[in-house]
């Protein structure tokens, strides 16, 4: 059986270097709004990261800076191996190889589907129409809606389309796969269904960065958990000693309103 | 009795009427169907160009909807003619509602492609798409549905607008009228025939605008007063 | 090109220009209020449920909107006589004027009404209001602020309109610069100073509503802020 063009979306490429998201001292502002505060953080490949902490520190910014859809105001942000600031980049390039799924999941209303996940590879990859078809088909079987691959985003429930969202990115065979909250806004019968496919894809050796307060999938696949607050990075520890043994004030205190719902 | 008279002499206008009414669709087809080229391209050019492109048009925009379309018709047909330009009415006509055409329709389709919720352009931008594939796939398509019902409330009042070019002498449907009333001087019934002859152009546009916007699903609930 | 451009002649021309100007400005506030005293009774007909109080209003503003102002003005103009009234043109004039944006504003109101959110007349419902209250404590203070800026819109597209009136030979702004491009022969001079002296007023209008759009946006609604 011919190997789909999308199944080696998590193969590490060798001679790459060796770290793939580099943050040194990175600043950010929005207005007075110091959101980003001297970050400084290395991401390995392979790496499974959870970000997580209270509302309006800065976890969403962290990641939307790493595909440029925020910019850095000062600091030093190198995603696989290219500088983010520096007018030599080719960002739509590099955005290929950074995959996002979105809190709010950012479907196209008007195609289904299988358009949605193939738009991209067949007009940015030029990866033809049938083989780029044949891939996308195989991701939604993946993801579990090889039944839906003709609906239209109305059609399908929040999981569903969360889902659809994760295939669209995989299909461009990205190295990093970035997820903004990605269960934040569904129901909370649909939220395994969308973190078992990400357990899948981490299982599958992706590095991945995920804001998310599921602390169960952080527990699972996790290596490491980076707490923010106030646009700081507060604490960074592997899982188990997160949860268990939280070093400081405001990683115990924000543990303890989530953990008692 | 004077009403017969006068429906008798209408009735030989009628080659007049018609050579009218040909005028108004003319202009107005011409004038539609070059304004929303130029408008479209000019829409995309506000809504997404660089800065001081947007500025210029957004200059010319401000100055074609701020002043009378009365005064710009004759500022084309008696400046040009000193400029060089020789033109007839028809021209002047045409020229000056196509450009009002292009100016509304550019506000049109640059607030159409504002309203496309922000997430879709990130999700565009987030896999590669080049500026120009984004406004191709995703952004255009989904802008479509917002501009087409005020697009054609515009083309019902550019349609009327078209009566105004009945001041530099242009035989449409208007000035019939008013070559009419002349030898008939009756003014509610001239007007009033003059006046069903847009009726039945212009209304079922409007209705059909009225539909499009309605399936656009209007978030208004009617309220029960 | 332009190239004898007379700034003198502009000049000497300056205080016709002015009292044109003038008389387009008091005429259009005439027309406006006769618009909104048109399109407020226009719209509580229309929003009436007996089908025999709305049709007259739905056959004025659908008649309205579906001819040019200039056909409805020579209508007026032409046909006023024929029915024993004598008007001056400049009565004629705002009169069209009035009826044309009334029409407008009738639909401007009745989409400022019918944007309240049934949840507010639920809520008023629930507290036991009549309708009369609801109207006047609930519906209308909110549609008020929605509809101004939209009156304001119209409000310059009637300013703009009022050019129309110059071809009945009512002696406001357009017709000043005709006087001058037909008197001195010199209609360069003659609309580019009509066309900036509507740019003046197309200006201050707008002002008026930003300004209007803030005062409206200034009054606290719900502070969401996300989490």
């Amino acid at each position: 059986m011919p190997k789909s063009s999308c199944d080696d979306a998590t193969a590490t490429h060798p001679g790459r270097h060796q770290t793939v998201i580099e943050f040194r001292g990175v600043n950010k502002w929005f207005g007075p709004l110091h959101v980003l505060r001297e970050v400084t953080l290395d991401v390995q490949p392979k790496e499974v990261v959870v970000v997580c902490g209270p509302s309006g520190s800065g976890k969403s910014t962290l990641i939307r800076c790493i595909n440029g859809l925020e910019t850095i105001k000062s600091g030093d942000l190198v995603v696989d191996g290219q500088r983010l600031g520096d007018p030599a980049t080719d960002m739509p390039r590099l955005r290929t190889e950074i995959g996002f799924v979105f809190q709010q999941f950012n479907l196209y209303p008007h195609k289904t589907a299988l358009q949605n996940v193939t738009l991209a590879p067949i007009h940015v990859r030029r990866t033809p129409r049938a083989e780029a078809e044949q891939a996308g088909r195989e991701l939604l079987a993946k993801v579990g809606l090889a039944d839906k691959v003709d609906a239209y985003p109305s059609q399908l429930s929040g999981g569903q389309q969360q889902r659809v969202a994760i295939a669209r990115s995989l299909c461009m065979r990205p190295k990093i796969m970035l997820f903004d909250e990605p269960t934040s806004a569904l129901d909370p019968e649909m939220i395994s269904e969308v973190l078992d496919v990400m357990v899948a894809v981490a299982e599958e050796g992706m590095t991945m960065m995920v804001v998310t307060h599921e602390m169960g999938f952080a527990r699972k696949v996790a290596q490491r958990v980076v707490f923010m607050d106030q646009g700081s990075i507060v604490e960074i520890g592997p899982p188990e000693e997160f949860f268990s043994d939280p070093k400081t004030d405001r990683s115990r205190a924000f543990l303890s309103k989530i953990l008692h719902h | 009795m004077m009403i017969w008279q006068q429906l008798q002499s209408l009735v030989g206008s009628y080659p007049l009427a018609l050579r009218g009414l040909g005028t108004t669709v003319a202009v107005s087809l011409i004038g539609l169907l070059a304004g929303s080229l130029v408008g479209f391209a000019m829409g995309m050019l506000r809504a997404g160009g660089n800065r001081p492109v947007r500025l210029v048009i957004g200059a010319w925009v401000d100055l074609i909807r701020g002043t009378p379309f009365l005064v710009q018709i004759f500022l084309i047909f008696f400046i040009l003619p000193e400029a060089g330009i020789e033109l007839e009415a028809f021209t002047a006509g045409v020229i000056a509602l196509s450009n009002l055409a292009a100016c509304f329709i550019c506000e049109i389709v640059a607030g159409g492609i504002g309203a496309v919720p922000k997430g879709q352009v990130e999700a565009a931008l987030a896999s590669g798409l080049s500026r120009w594939q984004r406004m191709r796939h995703v952004v255009l398509p989904q802008a479509m549905r917002i501009i087409l019902p005020p697009l054609v409330g515009q083309y019902v009042l550019l349609i009327k607008d078209s009566s105004v070019v009945s001041a530099i002498g242009l035989t449409d449907l208007t000035r019939v009228g008013w070559l009419v009333v002349q030898r008939v001087p009756n003014g509610l019934l001239v007007f009033g025939i003059i006046g069903l002859g847009y009726f039945i152009v212009c209304y079922p546009l409007l209705a059909i605008a009225r539909r499009i916007e309605r399936r656009m699903g209007a978030a208004h609930a009617e309220v029960q007063l | 090109m332009l190239g004898n451009f007379s700034f003198r002649v502009i000049l000497e021309s300056l205080p016709a220009f002015g009292s044109g100007l003038a008389t387009t400005l008091w005429l259009s506030l005439i027309a406006f209020a006769g618009a909104l005293a048109v399109g407020i009774i226009a719209c509580a007909l229309k929003l009436q449920p007996a089908k025999l109080l709305q049709a007259p209003a739905v056959v004025f503003i659908d008649a309205i909107r579906a001819t040019p102002l200039l056909a409805q003005l020579y209508f007026l103009y032409f046909g006023l006589p024929r029915l024993g009234i004598v008007l001056p043109e400049l009565v004629v004039g705002i009169l069209a004027l009035s009826l044309n944006s009334g029409a407008y504003v009738a639909e401007i109101i009745r989409a400022g009404i019918l944007s309240i959110p049934r949840g507010q007349v639920e809520a008023g419902i629930s507290s036991g209001m009549t309708f009369g209250q609801r109207m006047r404590l609930v519906i209308l203070p909110q549609a008020f602020k929605v509809t101004i800026p939209p009156l304001l819109g119209q409000a310059i597209v009637l300013v703009k309109d009022s050019a129309l009136l110059s071809l009945i030979a009512v002696a406001e702004l357009t017709r000043a610069g005709q006087s001058l491009a037909s008197d001195r022969f010199m209609p360069a001079e003659a609309f580019i100073t009509t066309a900036a002296c509507y740019l003046i007023l197309y200006y201050g209008l707008k002002a008026l509503a930003a300004l209007s759009a803030r005062w409206v946006g200034l009054r606290p609604a719900r502070q969401d802020r996300p989490a």
